[in-house]
């Protein structure tokens, strides 16, 4: 699962819908069974992509993910680009790409911080299904 | 004609194998490119999210990746383990997007919403007494008939995604392509989507062995 798509999930429980703590989802508290894994896999940079994809983005809840892995080197407010070739861009449109498209979260947990309910990652696929007694 | 994604290593007893419904929905991409690709045209519009339900083998979303957009995102979802390791494969052999992802889910559980500018939807569409049941799935680990068996009308499980396509869909630009057998009575389901607002378009239908199946776009009126 790539970082990016943490920008696009939450809490599946139906009573969290409706409160703000179901997004982002957390990757604080890990399970020792399954210990987080991150794995880097290339792909070809382009910073006109990144810099569509930023307006996609929920930059507080990105800030929240990218420091539960250990990155705490994004800026503090969603950078507004106007020129995706512009040298000056370039390191900052490079460490977004690796951020949200390279690194794989092979293994691991995501938290609801409304519920506390665990989702697991394994063999890079996120599970949003529920046990029965949380389905409504 | 577009290519056909490959698909070389696909267990059939695991994961639903492509079949004239699958094809009729990769002709029906095809003849909507155009259409497609006008509405997502503009350069620095945020990239669009494509999102399909019921992934299967993948070759629905990866013939999208390759040949109708292919700087968009890419996300999908299956209830079956087995499909969502399958489509990442397949996506794969044929050369990966930027972002592709699967999830294991129920239809669109745990998506945000408001997301989705082209939902991709091959349903379960045969009629059949009920919907196959999870906790006998996860018993059995077999997951091949959520693909296939619809209940009541086989309109059980896409009547949910219909009911919540307001939810899912980005209002002013999403778009919806799902596909019917004629035993679900997608003229009648037309009817009643266009008087919640809807316009629904009638794309292709064919005969498919005893099936007439049909595949319908869906958008929000401005």
């Amino acid at each position: 699962m790539k970082i990016l798509t943490a920008n696009f999930v939450q809490c599946t429980v139906k009573a969290c819908g409706s409160s703000p703590d179901c997004f982002p989802l957390h990757f604080d508290q890990q399970t020792p069974d399954l210990p987080l894994e991150l794995a880097h896999e290339d792909v070809d940079f382009s910073p006109e992509f990144i810099c569509n994809v930023l307006p996609r983005i929920e930059w507080p809840a990105l800030l929240t993910t990218a420091r539960e892995l250990g990155n705490t080197q994004l800026p503090p407010a969603k950078p507004e680009i106007e020129n995706p070739s512009a040298p000056e861009n370039e390191q900052l449109l490079r460490d977004l790409h690796t951020l949200l498209l390279e690194t794989q979260i092979i293994q691991g947990s995501m938290r609801c911080a409304n519920c506390g309910h665990i989702y697991f990652i394994r063999d890079s696929i996120p599970n949003f299904l529920l046990p029965g007694h949380l389905v409504q | 004609m577009l290519p056909t994604p490959s698909i070389s290593n696909l267990n059939i007893e695991r994961v639903y194998e492509p079949a004239e419904d699958s094809f009729l929905f990769l002709d029906v991409l095809q003849d909507e490119l155009p259409f497609i690709r006008e509405r997502f045209s503009t350069a620095n519009a945020p990239t669009p999210l494509v999102v399909e339900i019921g992934l299967g083998s993948g070759i629905v979303t990866t013939f999208f990746q390759k040949n109708i957009l292919t700087n968009a995102l890419f996300l999908g979802t299956d209830i079956n383990p087995y499909a969502c390791s399958q489509s990442k494969e397949t996506s794969k052999e044929n050369g990966d997007p930027k972002y592709f992802d699967a999830l294991r889910t129920n239809l669109l559980d745990g998506l945000r919403p408001g997301l989705v500018d082209v939902l991709l939807f091959n349903p379960p569409y045969v009629p059949d007494d009920t919907v196959p049941s999870f906790e006998s799935a996860v018993k059995t680990d077999d997951w091949l008939d959520f693909a296939l068996l619809g209940g009541c009308d086989g309109m059980q499980v896409t009547s949910v995604v219909l009911d919540h396509l307001t939810e899912f869909l980005n209002l002013e630009r999403g778009v919806a392509y799902i596909l019917f057998c004629r035993r679900n009575k997608p003229t009648e389901v037309a009817k009643l989507m266009r008087t919640r607002g809807w316009i629904v378009d009638l794309i292709e239908e064919r005969q498919a062995g005893w099936e007439v199946l049909s595949v319908w776009k869906f958008s929000k009126a401005k």
